[in-house]
């Protein structure tokens, strides 16, 4: 039986990234910037997505969730009862990015709205509370959409997490159709404090303290996995998940991270490098090439595992959230050859390979006016022709919403 | 019987010194102490975790990771790793 038609699962329906126009590679923003090359191989990144100034946390998740609403019929549509952004790239301290969101995808509106921020955490936050209101039953066949949505705000100041910075947006459609993902609810593992690990004190930067943050997420994988084996009869960490996907701010924590929960458990040397080649790496190709996606992260390292082709059969995987501040959950759910097939449906590999790929100068120039992306101000005209060479450049692409200005206040949009 | 803590922390400084060359392989070990920070001996933030997960490994002390975010340099590592449970 597959895990779509079980009764009383609920879990992720539908799944797809937006990762913007452009990209960077690793290499030639070390060289720009004159960082040491050696640290490369600890980041673990080839390349970033770079944002266009026509692109933002608006048209990111619009244009990560449209081909999943397109998808669906009329009537699946109108069973979208909850939609919720998460981002940490709000455009006002007031009203909601979902607004917007929920304008350029043509729901219904007979729709809950809700923007969520808790750093990198607030996707799953979303999707927990979502897929419970969803199992509570009070309104069967109901669809919930939760959109982590996000643009890069850092510069030559973040030194090494500039070019683990991401551009983009993961979208989830959950239901009682879970094709992609069948979450094990009641299987949870939760571990939050406060700490100033990272935060975006203005629309212009980020502050980042490498050292806690750091630590912060190892003491939260450790102790959300705890929490989770404390609900679950006879876990082991080493034996009953198939796949592991974690928050991957760069792949080289993950790498971390997954050594010392190894090791944990008694486990090391060559008999650890098998084990992450076989669980974890399939996960951490994608966001090799993006950067921190934040909360969209563990997601697009959903898609990244599915789409690499180990996935033929059941198996359960084991997922770590985790947001600056700090916030965390370990969880898990099952996918097979159906997920896998969903989400290939989508192209997410051949999005990702037709970014346009730019100069360390053409980053410069898009990066100047990036930095004004969130800082609100009553007018302003986007003038799209600058970019239109790089835009000539990225492949083959679907249609998509642009952001052209601010009116009044008013944040405006066009497809194109 | 206890062991004198003078013992304890000389110890731990051979211990630091032992993981930081196996993470670092080319770092000085007469370099790794004093007033210098990880940081100053090459050490990037992975291998900075590496270093300290191998340290609370090795020595069994009871801490969360956290616990070494505001140590500034390697006399103040090397005196929590000597005083902290196991």
């Amino acid at each position: 039986m597959s895990t779509t038609d079980t009764p009383g699962a609920y879990g992720i329906e539908a799944l797809n990234v937006w990762c913007g126009l452009a990209r960077l590679s690793a290499a030639d923003l070390f060289a720009g910037r004159g960082l040491d090359p050696d640290r490369i191989d600890n980041l673990m990144m080839s390349e970033r997505s770079i944002g266009l100034p026509i692109e933002d946390p608006v048209t990111n998740a619009v244009n990560a969730a449209r081909p999943i609403v397109d998808a669906l019929t009329p009537e699946e549509r109108d069973r979208i009862e909850l939609v919720v952004t998460s981002t940490e790239s709000g455009v006002d301290y007031s009203k909601s990015l979902t607004s917007y969101v929920h304008k350029h995808l043509g729901l219904n509106r007979h729709c809950r709205l809700l923007e969520v921020k808790q750093a990198c955490f607030g996707a799953t936050a979303a999707v927990q509370t979502a897929l419970g209101y969803l199992a509570s039953g009070i309104s069967p066949g109901a669809k919930a959409l939760v959109i982590a949505t996000d643009v890069a705000v850092v510069d030559e100041k973040a030194e090494y997490s500039e070019p683990a910075a991401g551009h983009g947006a993961a979208a989830v459609l959950l239901s009682d159709r879970p094709r992609v993902l069948t979450m094990d609810l009641g299987a949870f593992g939760n571990y939050s404090y406060e700490t100033l690990d990272s935060a975006r004190p203005s629309p212009r930067f980020d502050i980042a303290d490498v050292d806690r943050s750091l630590f912060a997420y190892l003491d939260c994988l450790k102790n959300s996995y705890a929490d989770y084996a404390s609900r679950v009869t006879d876990v082991d960490f080493t034996r009953d998940f198939d796949h592991l996907v974690m928050h991957t701010p760069f792949a080289g924590l993950v790498r971390a991270g997954h050594r010392k929960m190894m090791r944990e458990q008694g486990a090391a040397g060559a008999t650890v490098d098998a084990d992450f080649a076989r669980r974890v790496a399939p996960s951490l190709v994608y966001p090799g090439t993006v950067g921190n996606l934040c909360s969209g992260s563990v997601y697009l390292a959903l898609a990244s595992l599915l789409d690499s082709g180990v996935v033929t059969s059941p198996r359960r995987v084991g997922l770590f959230s985790y947001g600056s501040g700090c916030s965390s959950e370990f969880f898990s759910g099952i996918v097979d050859e159906q997920s896998a097939a969903a989400v290939a449906e989508l192209g997410i590999g051949k999005h990702l390979e037709a970014r346009a790929r730019i100069t360390f100068e053409e980053y410069l120039a898009v990066l100047e006016h990036n930095l004004e992306c969130l800082v609100p101000v009553e007018n302003r005209t986007v003038d799209p022709e600058p970019w239109e060479p790089l835009l000539a450049r990225a492949g083959d692409r679907p249609e998509i919403l642009t952001f052209t200005g601010v009116r009044d206040y008013h944040r405006q949009y066009a497809w194109r | 019987m206890t062991q004198a803590p003078i013992d304890v922390r000389a110890h731990t400084a051979e211990l630091v010194k032992e993981v930081v060359t196996e993470i670092l392989p080319g770092v000085d070990r007469d370099l790794i102490g004093g007033s210098r920070h990880l940081k100053d001996l090459g050490a990037d933030s992975v291998d900075r975790v590496e270093i300290i997960a191998a340290l609370l490994d090795r020595t069994g002390v009871d801490a969360p990771m956290s616990a070494f975010s505001d140590l500034p340099d390697i006399d103040s590592l090397v005196d929590f790793l000597s005083g902290a449970p196991r």
